[in-house]
């Protein structure tokens, strides 16, 4: 591994060199904004299997890249025009982009959902020699996969066997870089779900709520005229709404009837159930589909297991439940519950049915 | 006592060796190490997924725990070297608690350990309590505390007399301040994981707060936490705004509501200060990584001269067993033990 050390002055030898091995498909450990990397290009083939193989890298896990500006950027990913001007916004920056991958760089680099990490960087010299290259460089620490990236270089060469460090063709030493936390990744890449549409149900009633009082009063006389409707099925309520319209204060309506006084979202746990003494019902599943992002994970979040007799299932995001519906449709009451901002303090609630 | 500690509480398997506040071995099977990173799905927060992985996370929180420990030279007899059994009971979502639980039954049973159940909020709290498996930090640990959680699923206040003793003074009554963060994100387009985006983009204009969106609850004497109408009137906000000048603000905009959000949290645990005397305070949960939230209680603390416990090492600031094992140390010295094992039931919205 040949060295040179980063001097004022030598920038644009330094680029010129970098460029000449990276061209030839070579291994060059240089600093960054953050922490050392290890570049390669992007699109070399024979490049990428010598950095898997320097930082035993396991098949599938992804690596980012370098871009010198939106160009470029443009050439590798997909981006909807409204994202357009949110990156432009934030870049460039410490963050890692993932957007979806225009195929345009060794697949390797790629997650399986064909996504790809995207650098555009405040980092003068690597976006000279990117320029310089003409192409994407990876844009991954020098270290090996699941141990600490670097600040100085000779840390890093430490860490490495010989047969590693033959691997390796250039290193730029520039001192020890200042202790910036690694970039912070931005995932842009949409949801994959089908949603639920309005399609063949009948709304059966509209409510104005003026405020959180009147939205749970409202929510447990719902309750109350459905119930004794469900006769040996499961009662399930599918509300759906923007954020911040009421979802969970419709449900804490119902569940304070029901002896409940501590319901949040569970937005991040996705589920909550309470025991229940109720003539009708044993137990509440509190479901928030708001982090659902798939139908395979939303096949696995055990919505299937507590739909049986005597529970009642009440649905955040509902919209969300795509295809499950069929399963809940087949097996349960429902009860469908949209809810609309029409002010900042007052909602319009609509109840709906299948027909 | 060495005490083997399993949390499934939600998307991450994690299973820890501690004796004491020590941690000799940890290791967290994270799909969000993945997937927050580059996938751009979230977290399957599937129990088939604890159930593939549960056994190769234990199998290697012992190996190293081995590899420390070296008179249990036979893979066959680790579990030799181990006291007892702790696993999280909840918090967390059902299915996922289950295969914890499963988990840790069967070893107990097996190898005849006794079994400890912990509450995951617990665990947040002690993890500021932990030392590497050097026992660096060497503070003692010097009741009473205020206990702060904050995290994606959490938000309260906690007064804490003295080791497993709890009173609940402050919660919040819809959204937890993890979870507003990241929702303020997504309703930018800036997506998930929204605390650590909005924590870069706030510091690159110096948490500048140009909107003065509500605090909400501030007013109230009590230490009750309330995000939804904060979120709400963001939601307004930003709605109204045309399209150039939401983007063209994007920064202010989520500087401005992370102020809010803060300030809420600085300003009740300094209510909680007047109002118990309690200065010395102890935090825990995903949100306490942000080091500008670090900077303002810090702030606010040494003003009312008193001292803060951050967790010791970042991993401790998510979800982790290590954390779950160091509470039952003092369960079992305690001698809270589960008496019966089959008895032990997930408890999915469990309170302190």
């Amino acid at each position: 591994m040949k060295t040179i050390v980063l001097k004022r002055g030598n920038h644009s030898y330094i680029v010129k060199e970098t460029v000449k091995v990276l061209s030839s498909g070579g291994l060059v450990v240089f600093p960054s904004d953050t922490v050392y990397g290890l570049l390669a290009d992007a699109t070399n083939k024979y490049a990428i299997n010598k950095l898997i193989e320097v930082k035993n890298r396991p098949f599938g896990k992804v690596i980012s890249i370098f871009v010198d500006g939106w160009g470029m950027l443009d050439k590798q990913v997909e981006i909807l025009s409204s994202q357009k001007q949110v990156l432009h916004e934030i870049l460039p920056g410490a963050f890692t982009v993932i957007l979806p991958s225009k195929h345009q760089v060794d697949s390797r680099l790629e997650s399986e959902k064909n996504t790809l990490g995207i650098r555009l960087i405040k980092y003068l010299l690597i976006n000279q020699l990117v320029r310089a290259f003409g192409k994407p460089l990876t844009a991954t620490s020098a270290n090996l996969s699941g141990k600490q990236p670097h600040y100085q270089l000779s840390t890093f060469q430490k860490e490495l066997s010989s047969k590693k460090t033959q691997l390796i063709d250039l290193a730029i030493d520039a001192g020890n870089l200042p202790r910036n936390r690694p970039s912070t990744v931005i995932d842009l890449t949409k949801a994959n779900i089908k949603v639920l549409r309005q399609g063949d149900r009948s709304v059966d009633k509209i409510y104005i709520s003026k405020s959180e009082k009147e939205t749970k009063k409202i929510a447990l006389s719902i309750f109350n005229q459905n119930k004794k409707n469900v006769v040996k099925k499961p009662m399930v309520f599918i509300i759906s709404g923007e954020l911040g319209a009421g979802k969970t204060v419709f449900i804490k309506g119902i569940g304070e009837e029901l002896g409940i006084n501590n319901i949040i979202s569970p937005t991040y746990t996705i589920a909550y159930e309470y025991p229940l003494k109720d003539k009708y019902f044993n137990k509440l599943s509190h479901f928030d589909l708001y982090q659902i992002d798939s139908a395979q994970d939303l096949e696995k979040i055990g919505i299937e297991e507590v739909l049986k007799p005597n529970n009642l299932l009440m649905f955040e995001w509902g919209e969300k439940i795509g295809n499950l519906i069929k399963v809940i449709n087949k097996r349960a009451y429902i009860v469908y519950i949209n809810i609309e901002y029409i002010t900042e303090g007052s909602r319009k609630l609509r109840v709906s049915y299948n027909s | 006592m060495k005490i083997l500690a399993i949390d499934t509480s939600a998307d991450e398997t994690a299973v820890a060796v501690v004796e004491g506040r020590r941690i000799i071995s940890n290791v967290i099977y994270s799909q969000i190490d993945i997937h927050k990173k580059w996938g751009g799905i979230y977290p399957t927060l599937a129990k088939q997924a604890h159930e593939e992985r549960i056994d190769g996370v234990v199998e290697k929180a012992l190996k190293r725990f081995m590899i420390y420990d070296l008179r249990f030279k036979n893979i066959e007899r680790y579990m030799d070297g181990i006291d007892a059994i702790a696993v999280t009971q909840g918090p967390g979502l059902a299915i996922a608690l289950e295969v914890g639980i499963r988990k840790a039954k069967e070893l107990a049973i097996q190898y005849q350990k006794p079994l400890i159940a912990v509450n995951h909020l617990e665990g947040h709290l002690y993890s500021c309590f932990a030392q590497n498996r050097f026992g660096k930090p060497t503070y003692e640990i010097k009741f009473p505390y205020l206990g702060l959680i904050v995290s994606g699923g959490h938000t309260e206040i906690v007064l804490i007399k003295g080791h497993l003793q709890y009173q609940v003074l402050g919660e919040t009554l819809d959204d937890a301040a993890g979870e507003a963060l990241d929702k303020a994100a997504k309703l930018l387009g800036l997506s998930y994981p929204g605390g650590p985006v909005i924590e870069q983009l706030a510091q690159e204009i110096g948490q500048i707060d140009k909107y003065h969106f509500p605090r909400p609850m501030l007013q109230s004497r009590n230490l009750d936490f309330s995000f939804s109408g904060l979120k709400t009137s963001f939601y307004y906000y930003v709605r109204e705004l045309p399209e150039k000048e939401k983007i063209k603000s994007i920064k202010y905009l989520v500087s401005s509501f992370q102020e809010a959000v803060f300030d809420v949290i600085v300003k009740k645990t300094e209510s909680a200060i007047k109002q118990t005397g309690v200065t010395n305070i102890i935090i825990g949960g995903g949100v306490c990584a942000n080091l500008y939230l670090r900077k303002r209680l810090r702030a606010m603390v040494k003003k009312n001269n008193g001292a803060i416990i951050f967790p010791p090492f970042k991993y401790l600031t998510g979800d982790n067993a290590a954390m779950i094992g160091i509470v039952a140390g003092y369960k079992a010295k305690a001698n809270q033990f589960v008496k019966n094992s089959d008895h032990l039931d997930r408890v999915t919205r469990m309170s302190l």
